[in-house]
């Protein structure tokens, strides 16, 4: 075999332009022979090399071909071409006019931007409501008064300005509501179902995800150890949760599920939550199946029906975590759950202890 | 949020280079090249310099594409000025260029930038041999070569153009211009 026709050979076999029976000849050939096997493996290079080499001279011709067409003046720094003396002037006045052109349009777009902002902020509110319930028409129940005539608690007897619901994170007194519950509030108390009052005060709020934490300063107050936890994990779309609050005087209860893993205008801090919320349920524990704070009712959407919004355990959890140490210890909000295998009428019999009406004066 | 975008187009324009699209290549050379210009001009070196060094870059930037491992972290104008930086150093160092570095060019380098230039001068040194070797090739086969590597013509459109009566002759000259090539090409390249 001469070079020319092993040359062929290996063009015809790296080409594929060789028939089955020439190919498996070939591949043994090579096997046998370690120097036609050499030739292949240099000749595979040669024509890597020499592709390269043809797509780089392509590429480069193409560079040129752009560099030859940019207009190299354009790009200099003007330094290099000086302008002559009557273009500056003319180039100032041009100035002048021009900045007087841009303050207008500055102020302009300024003056858009802040109405479209404000108009936008209208919109916003308009669109989201705060379930806090206002008590100033509502009369009390009879329950709460008998309540109050028996056991002589201290709460005044005025029914307060705001209402919303709050729970308890720990045995010692610590309750989590939502900012715009307590907002602004000169006393605030904490009442559970029995009728029984407490005074609390608020001990650390966050306004930006509408959460506060109270602490019940009432000596009277013995608290319990909780029978859930805060479940540290995101509660996913679907899922069945319920919730405890007091849209009037008597806890309610209500059931639905996630709808969405974001709340009002796309707030990865809260959820959508189908679930009836009236005012009043503003703070209100949202649960999963087994009894696990998921999330902080904290409003709904005015526009349509049944969409509702709940910030995340997580997000509370990670509150507490940044709360100063001495205001709430560690381990007061670690608890074991101990409404797992129960049923949801036992369930919410146990919790109801735990969730208050939270009710603010001012 | 912006700078994101700007990422995800330079990834674009990055996929059309390796597509060989040539509007890519256009626009990253025209949005590019004037900043190199500047800098180049900047410290006294001259238009040609300029050229050849962001050139040189964006062959560097073309093979990385091409070799479809390239996976753009930052801008591309951040990668090719680094790059062009890069090899104003190499060349300072083996000394075929005049023009000094300017003191707040010399940083360090990563060594990700380091070891991209090391990996295109292998290649630049194989281009070089390959050219060269084209270049003593003489006429018919310098053509054929070219117009079936480069122009990627089929062998029908080769053996009509050079008046062979039918595509397995030109194979034939084509099979004996490799053979040429082969023999020169891998002399220069062991040497």
């Amino acid at each position: 075999m001469n070079d020319f026709t092993l040359i062929r050979d290996i063009e015809r076999y790296l080409e594929g332009e060789m028939s089955e029976q020439e190919r498996t000849a070939f591949e043994a050939l090579r096997q046998s022979n370690p120097a036609v096997n050499e030739q292949v493996l240099m000749h595979q290079q040669l024509i890597q090399q020499l592709d390269q080499y043809g797509q780089r001279v392509a590429f480069q011709e193409k560079m040129d071909k752009i560099h030859a067409s940019l207009a190299i003046d354009e790009v200099l720094p003007p330094s290099r071409t000086a302008p002559p003396a009557k273009i500056f002037t003319i180039s100032r006045r041009l100035i002048t006019n021009m900045a007087a052109a841009a303050c207008i349009a500055l102020v302009t777009s300024l003056s858009t931007i802040a109405l479209m902002q404000n108009a936008n902020r209208q919109k916003t509110t308009a669109q989201y409501e705060d379930v806090r319930r206002v008590l100033n028409n509502i009369q009390r129940s009879q329950n709460a008064l008998i309540n109050d005539i028996n056991s002589k608690k201290k709460a005044p007897a005025n029914p307060g300005t705001y209402g919303g619901t709050g729970f308890a994170i720990s045995n010692n007194g610590y309750v989590v509501t939502n900012y715009h519950v307590i907002a602004g509030a000169d006393s605030i108390y904490i009442q559970n179902t029995k009728g029984e009052a407490f005074k609390a005060a608020s001990v650390f709020e966050d306004i930006s995800s509408d959460l506060a934490i109270l602490k019940i300063t009432d000596s009277t107050f013995k608290g319990q150890p909780l029978p859930y936890t805060l479940k540290p994990q995101h509660a996913l779309r679907g899922e069945a949760v319920f919730t405890l609050g007091y849209p009037r005087d008597e806890i309610v209860y209500g059931e639905g599920y996630i709808s969405a893993q974001t709340g009002f205008n796309g707030d990865s801090a809260a959820y959508q939550v189908s679930i009836p919320v009236n005012p009043g349920n503003s703070g209100a524990p949202l649960m999963d199946s087994k009894g696990d704070v998921v999330g902080i009712v904290t409003g709904k959407q005015t526009t349509s029906d049944g969409i509702a919004f709940a910030v995340k355990s997580a997000h509370l959890k990670r509150l507490l975590e940044e709360m100063p140490k001495d205001k709430l210890p560690k381990k007061e909000w670690n608890h074991k759950n101990r409404l797992g295998g129960l049923t949801r009428v036992d369930q919410v019999k146990k919790l109801e202890d735990f969730v208050y009406m939270v009710k603010v004066y001012n | 949020m912006k700078h994101n975008q700007n990422i995800e187009r330079d990834r674009e324009l990055l996929l059309g280079l390796t597509r060989n699209d040539d509007r890519a290549l256009a626009t990253i050379y025209t949005e590019n090249y004037p900043s190199i210009l500047r800098m180049v001009l900047q410290y006294n070196g001259s238009e040609d310099d300029a050229k050849d060094l962001f050139q040189e870059a964006m062959i560097i930037l073309y093979e990385k594409a091409q070799k479809g491992e390239f996976d753009l972290y930052s801008k591309l104008k951040t990668f090719l000025y680094a790059v062009c930086r890069h090899l104003w150093l190499k060349k300072l160092q083996t000394g075929n260029w005049q023009l000094a570095l300017p003191d707040e060019l010399e940083e360090v380098l990563p060594a990700e930038d380091a070891s991209t230039i090391a990996e295109h001068e292998e290649k630049d040194q194989q281009f070089r041999v390959m050219k060269k070797t084209m270049s003593t090739m003489g006429e018919p086969c310098k053509t054929i070569l070219e117009d079936y590597y480069i122009r990627k013509l089929s062998m029908q459109d080769i053996a009509e153009k050079f008046g062979y009566t039918n595509s397995e002759n030109a194979k034939n000259q084509k099979y004996k211009c490799l053979m040429r090539l082969k023999k020169l090409f891998f002399e220069q390249y062991k040497s």
